[in-house]
């Protein structure tokens, strides 16, 4: 591998962990002072203007806090938890792109960590691993709170899996592509895929909330009735690492539904009169046009993937709770069944639009 | 070959033993799933990517799910996990792995040995699969035009399993 390469891939790696890493303090104050808001209540107002700085706070208090380990619990597994939780989703975000290309000196940059020829599968395949540490934490903290937690959120996150792969497959079918490039260009050229197929972006974000464990799906953690679910042992630190890993899950799968139903990086409407407008006065050539794109092009997916942040905020503090059988119910009698037959109208539709 | 697949080898290595070694059943599930993960990981690093994809899929993210999930449903106190130490069966079991692995290296050798020269290379060289478009691609269209009566007959077989497994595991009929 040469220099040049192995240089810009490290500095695409940097940028999206840093920007993941970074975005989960604001979600964090945007979460609690998004509650408050929809509840008609103050919120974190003391530390900093608007409380901005209670992440900063919550910070210490998880650093200050005691690192209790539980007496019974199998101590590797019990640390290896955590730490599987924060890397499954960060690895699922190395085939997402964040834009077209970029020129730096003369070469071009495919703005996307891995470019392999699977595409989007490789995201299911560690959307399949984020059941691990669920179950290992649950397991490996011998508590029957936490083994509850782990029992409900493996089947759940199994069970959602399926409808979630049926919506994804009928995009597929789309697009005739794997590759998340060929399906913005095809979203670029023609309309946004929630435009062709509508139900599929329905079951789609249905089950990225269950995949995610959040607020109405969050069985897993159901305070009262199992206390936390899998991560009741977990103080300080390791708390705080189950904590990024559930915001870094949301980033992963609102850009994900971004790629798939949204027009991932594809420009939002007046942004390519911007950027012409911007390129004219500054004089840019081809090169500085091309870079002046991508920058506009990351823009357009953070403002997705923003909008989909906004939106479990949202339906987490309007939604209650289900019951477990009825989140079992919704998953196999419900939604399995109906996206199946959305699979089998695409297809048709498919067929007789490219006839 | 890079350094980095010889590292996955190693680790790989490591579990493979631990998992044979080791008499907690959580452990050997838990390093079989490392063991199917470097796996993906070298696969992923000769440049095979849907290779690697539908071994994390398949086999880390579903097939070692039931079986951890199993593991952990069936047994919870560490007295009915721990194996029962029987020499006679490690022992008979270590030489039959040792004599099927020799079997297969026996005749792997044999057929490079005799075929070498005349060795038919297959259709697809990675140059060809490259320029028709990825693995991923010619995979499909081999499936889904070339093969798709063996495609359907095994996704048939499939739904037999499906429907036998229902049946066993439903509570009697009324």
């Amino acid at each position: 591998m040469e220099y040049f390469d192995f240089l810009q891939l490290i500095a695409k790696i940097l940028l999206v962990v840093g920007v993941c890493l970074g975005v989960v303090p604001v979600m964090v104050w945007f979460e609690r002072r998004g509650a408050a808001w929809m509840q008609g209540r103050v919120g974190p107002n003391r530390v900093g203007p608007f409380g901005l700085l209670q992440p900063l706070a919550d910070v210490v208090k998880f650093i200050m806090k005691e690192d209790f380990t539980p007496k019974n619990a199998n101590k590797f597994y019990y640390y290896l938890a955590p730490l599987m939780a924060l890397i499954a989703p960060l690895c699922a975000l190395s085939v997402i792109p964040f834009g077209s290309k970029a020129i730096v000196n003369g070469q071009e940059i495919v703005l996307q960590i891995a470019q392999m020829d699977s595409g989007v599968i490789f995201i299911l395949a560690f959307a399949g691993l984020e059941v691990y540490p669920i179950i290992l934490a649950g397991w490996a903290s011998k508590n029957k709170y936490s083994v509850l937690g782990a029992l409900r959120g493996s089947s759940q996150i199994v069970s959602y899996e399926i409808s979630m792969g049926l919506a994804l497959l009928s995009m597929l079918i789309v697009y005739g592509s794997f590759n998340p490039h060929d399906m913005v260009s095809w979203q670029a050229s023609k309309y946004w895929g929630v435009v062709v197929n509508p139900f599929g972006a329905l079951v789609f974000l249905i089950s990225i909330f269950a995949e995610t464990n959040r607020l109405p799906f969050d069985l897993p953690e159901g305070e009262s009735e199992i206390v936390a679910g899998y991560h009741l042992e977990y103080g300080a630190m390791k708390f705080a690492l189950f904590f990024m890993a559930e915001y870094i899950a949301m980033i992963m799968a609102s850009a994900l539904i971004s790629t798939l139903f949204f027009g991932g990086y594809s420009l939002l409407p007046g942004m390519s009169q911007l950027i012409s407008m911007i390129s004219s006065h500054f004089g840019f050539g081809e090169v500085g046009m091309t870079n002046v794109t991508a920058v506009f092009q990351f823009v357009s997916l953070c403002s997705k993937v923003g909008f989909f942040m906004f939106l479990f905020v949202w339906i987490r503090w309007t939604l209650p709770r289900f019951r477990f059988d009825q989140l079992m119910d919704l998953g196999w009698k419900i939604l399995f069944p109906l996206s199946l037959i959305n699979l089998v109208v695409v297809t048709l539709m498919v067929y007789f639009l490219n006839k | 070959m890079s350094p980095v697949i010889i590292v996955l080898a190693v680790i790989s290595a490591v579990l493979a033993l631990t998992m044979l070694f080791t008499k907690n059943p959580i452990t050997s599930a838990l390093c079989l799933l490392g063991v199917l993960i470097m796996t993906a990981g070298i696969y992923g690093l000769i440049g095979e990517h849907l290779i690697a994809t539908i071994q994390l899929v398949v086999y880390a993210g579903a097939i070692m799910v039931l079986f951890i999930f199993s593991i952990m449903l069936l047994n919870l106190n560490t007295e009915s996990t721990d194996f029962k130490d029987k020499p006679g069966l490690f022992v008979g079991a270590i030489a039959m792995g040792f004599s099927v692995f020799g079997f297969i290296a026996f005749a792997l050798n044999e057929h490079f040995a005799n075929h070498r020269q005349d060795f038919p290379m297959g259709e697809f060289t990675s140059d060809k699969v490259a320029a028709l478009g990825g693995n991923s691609k010619v995979l499909s269209h081999a499936l889904f035009s070339q093969f798709y009566i063996s495609f359907e007959v095994i996704s048939l077989a499939l739904l037999i399993a499906i429907v036998g497994a229902v049946v066993l595991a439903k509570r009697k009929f009324d």
